[in-house]
């Protein structure tokens, strides 16, 4: 292996770093849906997190791995479900105009910044972390020593934020229970008691035709079974029809006016399962 | 590096040819798609409907999600702690102390009024 | 091999037993929420909050010689550190009375029996009848107080930045606990939540820029290096500009103003005299530390634009708080005009504008508390009557509360007599005494306009019949007697004997750096 040159690798990270996080960023704007744009932003964080332990400060990515793309991706994550994946909001505006005052001061308000950091910031002498870094053997030993010295009540008081947090999100997310717990007991006393079907549901019937889910299955007299198909199919009306030829000949077959042998009907085109047919 | 020579060529081979099959079926296998098949799959049985909104989570878990964050934050000061643990006096493993103590007491807190019971 | 092991930080814990009292007050408060059972939380907690905070009060009077920079000059306990940190716990053991009073709703107290029951739903009701009581806020209180003290003393910009979020955090949630008007009160909370999540961000960021033109958080390097190098304008204006951003917000003044009304509609009375006493305080010591300490060097960048706001604010609040026909809302748009008389006198960047505002801040703190209190005990069955209208004739029903309404009133018109003729008057000498007439003409037409929506509360309360169904103010407990008492005295005292107080404020010095 020939040596390489370090700045040649550190512009390769750069470049490919760089373009994943901007592929991030479009992504999370130009995503249809709230999940992949979460998504998207993760790409962004731990692009971001890799360019900062290549430029010499591994704390900081590593804090950018823990508390971003872990924790606040997580709290991110968390808020969409809350609200529902497929929630959308309303676009329609409330205050007339805003959408647009709100993008030009957003615009204006970036590029002043931009030019004013640009400006400020042009021709001043990058230092370098190497300093910095090497001064108590290494970047996390250097940190921890100002963070537990110079920053130490800053570093105590965080706990206290951290515990009204906690507080607070107990206070308001947490539904104290004021009756008592319904024990295993009287759980099982209200089903088997209030008339729900103590046993197991009977399974729809199956034929391996389909996805027999939605075929009901036939009780001894030949009538529809409807607790064999699950609720949600029976209440968007999902039930397959029972083939009634069927039927006649297992009755036929059950009181011995016909016997086992080569079919004596044609089979019956399943209408669901004809090909192409998406529904 | 001879020595690991055969694995990547094994490794390419594998890769390749996983690809190389899936790729092919999309071309040859016929298409013939009704409702069972572009179902999700669920042991077999039909797909539960999702409820109205897409299926939100009770905003219980808002309590679990409090806590990981909580304990996250406490790695990135422990992190440097620990990395710097044999130049740091005495003092800084009390304040440490002190920290942890500070934030096990909304944990246990969250513990005593049942706000990780799962019911 | 390895570096020497360094040597502990030096840390004078005498020095921050206020601060030690008010935090482990708050931790020990949710371990007892933690161990104990529903009917013991509550005698625990008020011993835990008025012990915490009366206690703090005392080590302060008897530290208040011991003046420095402490904790490896992360804060800064100086003159008007501790006035700052002793009107707080002042206000805070009032408003603690207030939050403590059981008599005036016949639930209970102000707040929600449970703030995480759905507003109306069979729990509510269920949890109401058995008696729950929310006895979280109080650790919750001890906590804001706490943030609150470290704000106004912080010395660098992270503990500035933590300190204001160990005191919003517990602001936000206490505001959605209403025990009436619950939707009110959670979308007051949201509101005030967002929108103050947004200016910390603002701050964030004004802190960045200070950070990257001086290479630190210290206010004394950031003021050396303004010294040193007046160049590099562009972080230091940028800096300066976001800076004042976060902290004008919590202040109140326009144009980050929007949340007041809302905010101050919604919460339960207590924690609204909590915000608009303690809070203000709060933000102009912060706002007072930073710009006199850190950026005195740039006192041209920020002066006229604290003129333009003070203006703007003066007169927006008086202009507005005139067509509220809400009492709360009213308040809540007076306030924000107080906060632009207060700002006269941070804009002076003089020690004189120092101690008119540390004294108006006195005076204002505790008429607001008193006006808080009233506004909770006129009410009726569904809660706190802050329509106008329903407070005609409370002269002759409750004469004793009108009357100290009307002082409250008269104080914030700056009548003379009162706390607000003394402080007004200070903050417009300070200002003239640096040529700033234009401000001073600014500020005495909207006292004018502003006397007009204060005298014309009284005129109701005194002069107008009473509507049918509005009852007279209702008979509280003893703490909200006191809470109320005090005020009004201070109210009284601060405009008819004034130099003791303004004495002590002048004593005090000015900020360490």
């Amino acid at each position: 292996m020939t040596s390489t040159d370090p700045s040649a690798a550190e512009a390769v990270v750069f470049w490919v770093c760089a373009f994943l996080s901007v592929v991030g960023g479009i992504g999370l704007i130009l995503s249809r849906r709230a999940v992949h744009s979460a998504l998207w932003v993760a790409l962004t964080m731990i692009s971001l997190a890799v360019l900062y332990i290549a430029n010499a400060a591994p704390f900081l990515g590593m804090v950018q791995i823990i508390v971003y793309t872990g924790a606040v991706m997580m709290l991110f994550l968390f808020v969409l479900m809350v609200v529902g994946v497929d929630s959308s909001d309303s676009l329609v505006e409330t205050l007339r105009g805003q959408r647009v005052a709100g993008i030009l001061l957003a615009v204006g308000f970036g590029l002043l910044l931009a030019i004013g950091l640009g400006s400020a910031l042009n021709g001043v002498p990058v230092v370098g972390l190497d300093g910095a870094n090497g001064e108590y053997g290494g970047n996390v030993e250097g940190l921890a020593r100002l963070l537990f010295s110079e920053y130490v009540l800053a570093f105590e008081i965080v706990a206290g934020l951290l515990v009204v947090a906690a507080l607070g999100a107990l206070v308001l997310a947490h539904r104290e229970r004021w009756q008592p717990r319904r024990t295993q007991r009287e759980i099982s006393q209200e089903r088997t008691r209030g008339g729900i079907h103590p046993a197991p549901l009977p399974p729809p019937g199956v034929y391996a035709r389909h996805n027999a889910v939605d075929t009901p299955a036939l009780l001894p007299d030949g009538s529809v079974a409807d607790i064999s198909v699950p609720g949600p199919l029976r209440a968007r009306g999902d039930l397959r029809p029972v083939d009634t030829a069927a039927v006649a000949e297992t009755a036929a077959l059950t009181s011995g006016e016909a016997t086992y042998g080569p079919a004596k009907r044609p089979v019956a085109d399943d209408p669901g399962t004809s090909p192409g047919e998406p529904s | 590096m001879d020595a690991y020579a055969p694995i990547l060529v094994l490794g390419l081979l594998a890769a390749g040819f996983a690809v190389f099959s899936v790729t092919l079926t999309t071309f040859t296998g016929p298409k013939r798609y009704n409702r069972a098949k572009v179902d999700a799959y669920e042991c077999g049985i039909e797909p539960t409907p999702q409820p109205m909104g897409g299926g939100r989570f009770p905003v219980k878990y808002y309590l679990t999600a409090m806590m990981f964050i909580i304990f996250d934050i406490e790695i990135v000061f422990l992190y440097p702690w620990a990395v710097a643990f044999d130049q740091l006096p005495l003092f800084v493993f009390l304040a440490m102390m002190l920290f942890l103590f500070n934030l096990t007491v909304p944990y246990v807190y969250e513990w005593r009024r049942g706000g990780l019971d799962w019911d | 091999m390895n570096p020497e092991v360094m040597t502990a930080p030096s840390i004078d814990y005498i020095a921050l037993l206020p601060y030690i009292i008010v935090g482990a007050a708050g931790v020990i408060g949710v371990i007892v929420e933690a161990f104990v059972g529903r009917n013991g939380r509550r005698p625990i907690q008020l011993v835990l909050a008025f012990g915490s905070l009366i206690g703090a009060f005392g080590v302060l009077v008897v530290n208040r010689t011991t003046l420095g920079l402490q904790a490896e000059g992360a804060i800064a306990i100086d003159g008007p550190g501790i006035l700052f940190m002793g009107l707080i716990l002042l206000l805070a053991i009032l408003v603690a009375l207030l939050m403590s009073e059981r008599q005036l709703d016949p639930a209970g107290d102000a707040f929600a029996p449970r703030a995480s029951a759905l507003p109306g739903s069979d729990d509510e009701r269920e949890l109401t009848t058995r008696g729950y009581f929310q006895t979280e806020i109080w650790p919750l209180f001890l906590f804001s107080v706490f943030g609150m003290m470290l704000f106004v003393t912080a010395s660098n910009l992270l503990v500035l930045f933590i300190a204001l979020e160990i005191m919003s955090l517990p602001l936000y949630l206490m505001a959605g606990m209403s025990r009436r008007r619950r939707l009110l009160s959670q979308e007051a909370a949201l509101k005030y939540f967002i929108l103050g999540a947004f200016s910390s961000a603002f701050l964030l960021f004004g802190i960045a820029l200070l950070y990257g033109y001086s290479g630190s958080v210290e206010f004394s390097v950031i003021a050396d290096a303004l010294a040193a190098e007046p160049g590099q304008t562009a972080l230091v204006v940028g800096g300066v500009a976001l800076l004042s951003v976060g902290l004008l917000f919590k202040i109140g003044a326009v144009p980050f103003h929007a949340w007041v009304p809302d905010v101050y509609q919604g919460s339960p009375a207590p924690v609204t005299a909590f915000m608009a006493a303690a809070v203000k305080v709060t933000a102009f010591g912060a706002l007072l530390r930073v710009m006199y300490v850190a950026l005195g060097g740039v006192r041209w960048e920020w002066e006229p634009l604290l003129w333009i706001i003070a203006g703007l604010t003066m007169l927006f609040g008086s202009v507005v708080a005139i067509a509220q026909t809400d009492m709360k809302r009213m308040i809540a748009y007076s306030s924000i005009a107080q906060a632009g008389f207060i700002l006269i006198g941070v804009s002076t960047a003089t020690a004189e504008g120092l101690y008119a505002s540390i004294f108006y801040l006195v005076a204002y703190g505790f008429t607001t508390i008193g006006i808080f209190a009233i506004i909770a005990m006129v009410r009726d069955a569904g809660g706190e009557m802050t329509r106008l209208d329903q407070w005609a004739g409370l002269g002759k029903r409750s004469p004793l509360v009108a009357v100290s309404f009307g002082i409250f009133m008269f104080a914030l018109a700056s009548f003379p007599l009162t706390s607000g003729f003394i402080a007004k008057f200070l903050v417009f000498e300070s200002a003239l005494a640096v040529d700033n007439l234009g401000l001073v003409i600014v500020g005495v037409i909207a006292s004018v306009m502003a006397a007009f929506f204060y005298i014309r509360v009284v005129v109701i309360m005194f002069f107008r019949e009473p509507v049918e169904g509005s009852p007279a103010a209702a008979v509280p407990s003893a703490t909200t007697t006191l809470a109320l008492a005090v005020s009004a005295a201070v109210t009284v005292i601060l405009g008819v004997l004034p130099e003791p107080v303004i004495n002590l404020i002048e004593q005090a010095g000015v900020f360490l750096r």
